[in-house]
C-alpha cells in the first residue's frame, strides 16, 4: 500500500470531533450551574449560565460551518462520512441540550426570592441533574471510543432519570392547595421537563455512536412504538 | 450477437462480408437485432435485443511475468453501470481491456479464464475477434478521432467495415451521434474534421463512433480524465441514458465519479477484487477495511 496519504484532511476531521464533543463538556458545566441555581435560587449565576449559551452556540455554529467545508472540499465517504453526519446531529443534540439548560435558568427567578420549595422535590431534581450529567459524560466517551455497548448502556441509565422525573410528578400532584406551592411546583416539573430531555440527547449522541460504527441508524427504544 | 466463427459454414469477417450471415444477428433471439443492410425497420428489433451479459470466471491477465489480474470472477450487471476503481496499478483497466480482448494486442501480454459474453467465452479459439469488438465497444481516456476523417466519417468507420449500404451508413452514424447526444452540435459540420471539435465533442464523437456498431457492452477507460467539469457532465449523463440499452463498464479514477454514476462499484487492489457492490453502500458503509482505506483516501 502507498503511504498515508490526506493527513491533514484527518487532522482536520480529528479536531472537529474534538471540538464537538468538547461542547458536552460545556453542556455539563452549564447544567451543573443550573442545579446549583435551582438549589440555592441563585438567579445571579441563573443570568450567567444564560450569558454563557452564547459559547455554546458559537461552538455549534463554528464546528457546523467547518464540517460542511469538509464536506464540500474533501468529499468523505465510508467512515468519515458518517462520522461528519453524526457530529451533524450530535452538534444539534448539543446546541438543544444548553437551550435546555438556558429554559431551567428563565423559570429560576419566576420563583420568587424565598419560595414555598419542596426540600423532596428539590432534592429529586438535583438528583436528576446528577444523573443526567454522568449520562452527557458516558456519551462523550462513548463516541470517543466507538464504544456500542456503553452507547446503549445510556439507555439503561436514562431510565432512571425518567423515573425520577415521574417521581417529581407524583410529589407535584400531593403538594397541597397552597396557590404559591402549587406555582413552584409546577415550575419545578418545568425544570424536571428540561432534564429529562436533556438526557433523551445524550441518548440520540448514543444512537449516533452506533451509526459511526455500524452504519445503521437504530433508535435504541421507539418513543411511538414502546413495545417493538 | 452471434460472435462465432460459424465452423462448418464459411467465415464471416469484415474481409469477406456477406449480408445473409450477417454476425450480427441475435443470439437466443429469434428476431434479428439488426437487419441484413438496406432493410428499413432496424430500429425496432434493436431496442428488442437482449443487453449484454458480462461475466469473467477466473480471469488472469499477465505482462511478461508481471501478474496484473489476479484469478477475478465476476458478473457484471446487464443494462447496468459498473464502476471499477482502484489505485493506479492495481489491474483495472487491464481486467477491462480483457474483456474486448484488447489485453492480447500487447506484445507480452496474455491472460487466462474466461470471460463470457451472454454466456459464449470470447476466448474460445473459434470466436471471431472482430465481431468481439464490434459487441464489445470501447471509449479511452483521450478522445482518439481517426484524424484525417470527417465527422460522420468517423462514427462511422467501423460501420463501413460490416459493409453496409450508403443510406444505411447516414442513418446510423445521424442515429450514433443523436445517441451520444452530439448531433445538435455537429450537424451543420458533419463534413468537417472530426478533430476540429473541442476535447468534449471528441470524446463524445468516439462515443458515437462505438454505439454506431450497435455494442452489447461499452467499456470506458477513463473516459472523462482529459475533459473538463461541464464536458464530464455531459459524458455523466450520457451514460446515464445509454446504459438502457447497453451494459456500462467505466474506469475511473474519479471516485466522486464513480459515486455519481454507477448502479455497482467494484474495488480492485493489486490485480484483486477486493469488494464489489452498490454504490451507495460502498461509498457510505464499505465491508472490506482496504475498501474503506481506499474510498476515504487514506492511501492510492
Amino acid at each position: 500500500m502507498a503511504p498515508e496519504t490526506r493527513t491533514q484532511y484527518q487532522e482536520d476531521l480529528e479536531a472537529l470531533e474534538a471540538s464537538a464533543l468538547g461542547g458536552l463538556d460545556l453542556v455539563s458545566a452549564a447544567l451543573g450551574r443550573t442545579m446549583e441555581a435551582v438549589e440555592h435560587q441563585d438567579v445571579e449565576l441563573a443570568q450567567l449560565v444564560i450569558a454563557d449559551d452564547d459559547r455554546i452556540d458559537g461552538r455549534y455554529l463554528e464546528v457546523h460551518q467547518a464540517l460542511i467545508t469538509l464536506l464540500a472540499t474533501q468529499s468523505p465517504v465510508a467512515t468519515d462520512l458518517r462520522l461528519i453526519s453524526a457530529l451533524l446531529h450530535v452538534l444539534k443534540n448539543v446546541e438543544r441540550m444548553g437551550d435546555q439548560c438556558v429554559n431551567i435558568c428563565k423559570v429560576i427567578p419566576l420563583t420568587g426570592n424565598e419560595p414555598p420549595a419542596d426540600e423532596e422535590m428539590v432534592r429529586l431534581i438535583l438528583a436528576m441533574g446528577k444523573q443526567t450529567r454522568t449520562l452527557i459524560s458516558q456519551s462523550k466517551r462513548a463516541f470517543e471510543d466507538r464504544n456500542v455497548e456503553m452507547a446503549r448502556d445510556l439507555v439503561r441509565q436514562d431510565d432512571v432519570v425518567d423515573n425520577l422525573n415521574r417521581e417529581c410528578f407524583g410529589l407535584a400532584l400531593e403538594i397541597g392547595d397552597d396557590p404559591d406551592r402549587r406555582e413552584w411546583a409546577m415550575t419545578m416539573l418545568l425544570a424536571a421537563r428540561a432534564i429529562e430531555r436533556i438526557g433523551d440527547n445524550a441518548v440520540d449522541i448514543g444512537e449516533q455512536v452506533a451509526f459511526v460504527v455500524t452504519g445503521l441508524f437504530r433508535e435504541f427504544e421507539d418513543a411511538s412504538h414502546p413495545s417493538a | 450477437m452471434d460472435i462465432r466463427h460459424p465452423i462448418e459454414s464459411p467465415t464471416v469477417t469484415e474481409q469477406n462480408p456477406e449480408p445473409q450471415a450477417d454476425p450480427r444477428t441475435g443470439l437466443g433471439d429469434p428476431r434479428p437485432m439488426v437487419s441484413v443492410a438496406g432493410e428499413p425497420e432496424a430500429k425496432p428489433a434493436k431496442r428488442s435485443r437482449e443487453v449484454g451479459n458480462v461475466a469473467l470466471q477466473g480471469l488472469s491477465a499477465y505482462y511478461g511475468s508481471n501478474h496484473a489480474v489476479r484469478g477475478v470472477s465476476l458478473a457484471f450487471d446487464s443494462a447496468k453501470v459498473t464502476a471499477i476503481i482502484g489505485p493506479s496499478g492495481c489491474g483495472k483497466s487491464t481486467m477491462v481491456r480483457c474483456i474486448n480482448r484488447m489485453h492480447e494486442e500487447i506484445a507480452s501480454a496474455r491472460s487466462e479464464g474466461k470471460v463470457l459474453l451472454d454466456g459464449l467465452d470470447l476466448y474460445d479459439p473459434r470466436i471471431d475477434i472482430v465481431a468481439v469488438r464490434r459487441s464489445v465497444g470501447m471509449v479511452f481516456q483521450k478522445p482518439n478521432p481517426f484524424p484525417t476523417m470527417s465527422v460522420i466519417d468517423n462514427v462511422t468507420a467501423g460501420l463501413r467495415l460490416t459493409g453496409a449500404s450508403r443510406g444505411e451508413l447516414e442513418d446510423r452514424g445521424r442515429e450514433a451521434l443523436v445517441g451520444a447526444g452530439l448531433w445538435e452540435e455537429v450537424k451543420d459540420r458533419l463534413k468537417g474534421p472530426g478533430v476540429g471539435l473541442s476535447g468534449g465533442q471528441q470524446q463524445r464523437l468516439c462515443i458515437a463512433r462505438a454505439l454506431a456498431v450497435d455494442p452489447e457492452v461499452l467499456l470506458m477507460d477513463e473516459p472523462c480524465s482529459a475533459l473538463d467539469p461541464v464536458a464530464t457532465l455531459r459524458i455523466e449523463e450520457l451514460i446515464a441514458e445509454l446504459k438502457q440499452r447497453v451494459t456500462i463498464l467505466i474506469v475511473t479514477h474519479n471516485m466522486q465519479q464513480a459515486a455519481r454514476v454507477a448502479d455497482t462499484t467494484v474495488f480492485m487492489l493489486d490485480g484483486e477484487l477486493v469488494e464489489v457492490g452498490p454504490t451507495d453502500k460502498l461509498f457510505t458503509n464499505p465491508d472490506d477495511d482496504r475498501t474503506e482505506q481506499y474510498v476515504t483516501g487514506k492511501f492510492g
